[in-house]
């Protein structure tokens, strides 16, 4: 009898390679080797070198799997090397989805910062596909500089979508620049929702999903209604190897995405 | 329940008989410890079942220290033999019951697990002679089986008294009912005299309860207290690996030949890079946290999670420590 073996990854080849910015490149696969839903992840191998955790940043209805990648370490630099019919590995899909049903009929307040803008954009693109279901979708993103910016291929088709809702910010212009100014939280300053029943969705780097947090839940926004995505040491993404544990949370089966109300008593919780 | 006698000059023939159906392993006393040796035919059978659990823990024979879980490309099948252990303690019977949670309590279940936990029959015996490594009792446990095994034991002096507590424990006496007699009450009463004999000199040993509210202790200790009880350790990690408990594990990927096998190490908590994410943070990088994470993992989290102590009180931590470190005292005091 076969049996289905979750360590084992699916083999497919990488369609194209867009570079991003000069640490960040989106890898388009060859197919969708497995349904997903938004904030679930996977774990992409690199052949001999390992796997890592990403959350695809395409939509869960793309035929076409993508991920979107910072340069940052031993996987993702091999992964760098790799150029387009080079073979990887997926398994997935991992942990828990966005709750899409809960978000019906609200304002969806998503907050991004650097390479966290990645599987926010696969959020954004299910919300797209099915955006009547949604009051409005507010985006607030903010990246080190302008030329840190993922996506500024697709940004500008976004801002003029109806129903979305775009700002941006830097945390140093250039010459080029005619926008906000600032870490991320100067886009947060004001907040058009209503925080009382809106969910917002936070991805970035430690330090800005700690000021981020910390303004939305000042803003007023109810702690079970602000959504996480929480980086972790992963190796199995199973809920087995215990890698990813943060509290009680195996954040790989439990997680990638967390509420504020579960992690806020951790100490840390976004190191 | 109902139990059989198996007399002193049948165990041979019992344990021949199962290691024709399958590999067995017995505890056997040699240069100062217990240890679980394969039986063969052609050498001396020498079993040990009144010391307490083997030097090493049982947790190889369901997850092994390096496995092979998968090929890639082209992924490969691999077969499993059937083993039986002969005579284990209740203390690694924990150990299989925190890994039962963890690799088939919840999806998926992990295949390679479920397939040594499906082809290993489990033949526990009663521990009449805990040492004074041993802490079950404080954990809430008996020096003797309550479930997990599909057999157990009890050594009495006119042979192994056995007990069914699991259906394949049930088939296995019926395919050799011909070998067993029926226990007399006499010898049910013996081995209950045997069982509180055991719990007593394990109160003696441990005669301090830990306190009942243990997992909110160890959450609220933090890393400051830990120090000073992890001020002597060097970080060997002996304490994890003899653990049975213990369950934390890496994937690794290796080329062999034209394919790459991706390889199941086990891995422990205490490295500085367990935790360590690609962009460089790190949540437990001071030893004191990683230190308090272990105890958290085992009192608490576990505990919040399965709602039992991810810890079976075998104390092997303690006598392999390199620096004497005993879990009770820290556990005492938090």
């Amino acid at each position: 009898m076969e049996r289905i073996n979750p360590y084992y990854p699916i083999p497919v080849k990488i369609k194209k390679i867009i570079p991003e910015t000069p640490t960040i490149t989106t890898f388009i696969l060859n197919g969708r080797p497995f349904d997903f839903e938004a904030g679930q992840f996977a774990e992409l191998t690199v052949p001999v070198v390992g796997e890592a955790p990403f959350t695809p940043s395409s939509s869960p209805h793309d035929d076409d799997m993508e991920f979107t990648i910072m340069k940052v370490g031993r996987v993702t630099d091999a992964l760098f090397n790799m150029k387009e019919g080079d073979l990887v590995g997926v398994r997935g899909p991992f942990g828990k989805p966005y709750p899409l049903q809960q978000f019906k009929g609200k304002e969806i307040f998503i907050v991004g910062g650097g390479v966290g803008f990645a599987p926010l954009r696969s959020l954004f693109l299910a919300l797209l596909h099915d955006l009547k279901s949604y009051k409005k979708i507010y985006i607030r993103y903010g990246a080190r500089t302008p030329e840190d910016i993922v996506y500024k291929r697709l940004i500008p088709e976004w801002q003029k979508i109806d129903g979305v809702d775009l700002l941006m910010t830097v945390d140093v212009g250039d010459e080029s620049w005619g926008g906000r100014v600032g870490v991320v939280t100067v886009i947060l300053d004001k907040i058009p929702v209503d925080v009382k029943t809106s969910p917002s969705v936070v991805c970035g780097p430690p330090l800005m999903m700690k000021f981020s947090t910390q303004r939305l839940v000042e803003a007023g926004f109810r702690h079970e209604n602000i959504y996480l995505s929480m980086e972790k040491n992963m190796s199995c993404g199973l809920g087995k190897c215990n890698h990813c544990r943060v509290g009680k949370f195996y954040v790989c089966k439990d997680g990638p995405v967390l509420t504020w109300q579960d992690v806020k008593d951790i100490e840390e919780p976004f190191l | 329940m109902k139990s059989y006698l198996l007399s002193p000059d049948k165990i041979l023939t019992f344990v021949k008989e199962l290691s024709r159906d399958g590999s067995l392993y017995y505890p056997m006393f040699e240069e100062g410890r217990t240890h679980l040796v394969r039986f063969d035919e052609a050498k001396e059978f020498k079993p040990d079942f009144t010391r307490i659990r083997t030097a090493e823990n049982i947790k190889h024979f369901f997850f092994p220290s390096r496995d092979t879980v998968a090929a890639f490309p082209k992924d490969k099948t691999r077969e499993v033999g059937k083993k039986y252990l002969f005579g284990v303690k209740n203390c690694d019977l924990r150990g299989v019951d925190v890994y039962d949670r963890v690799f088939m309590g919840w999806e998926p279940v992990d295949p390679f697990y479920k397939e040594h936990r499906d082809k290993t029959i489990l033949i526990s015996a009663d521990c009449p002679n805990p040492e004074d490594s041993c802490f079950c009792n404080l954990l809430g446990m008996n020096p003797y089986p309550d479930g997990i095994s599909d057999l157990n034991f009890t050594e009495l002096p006119n042979g192994l008294l056995f007990e069914a507590c699991t259906k394949r424990g049930e088939e296995i006496i019926d395919a050799y009912r011909n070998m067993f007699a029926e226990a007399k009450e006499t010898d049910e009463s013996e081995r209950k005299v045997r069982r509180e004999e055991a719990v007593k000199k394990l109160n003696k040993i441990n005669s301090k309860p830990f306190r009942k509210d243990l997992p909110a202790r160890v959450e609220a200790a933090g890393k400051e207290k830990m120090r000073n009880a992890r001020d002597e350790c060097v970080e060997c990690h002996a304490c994890l690996h003899a653990c049975p408990t213990c369950y934390c594990f890496l994937l690794s990927d290796y080329k062999k030949g034209e394919d790459i096998e991706r390889v199941r190490i086990w891995d422990a908590c205490y490295y500085a890079a367990y935790a360590r994410v690609g962009g460089g943070a790190n949540p437990r990088s001071e030893i004191d946290e990683r230190f308090w994470n272990r105890f958290r993992c085992k009192f608490d989290f576990f505990t919040k999670y399965e709602n039992i102590y991810g810890c079976s009180g075998c104390g092997r931590c303690l006598l392999g420590c390199s620096a004497k470190i005993d879990i009770r005292e820290i556990l005492w005091n938090v």
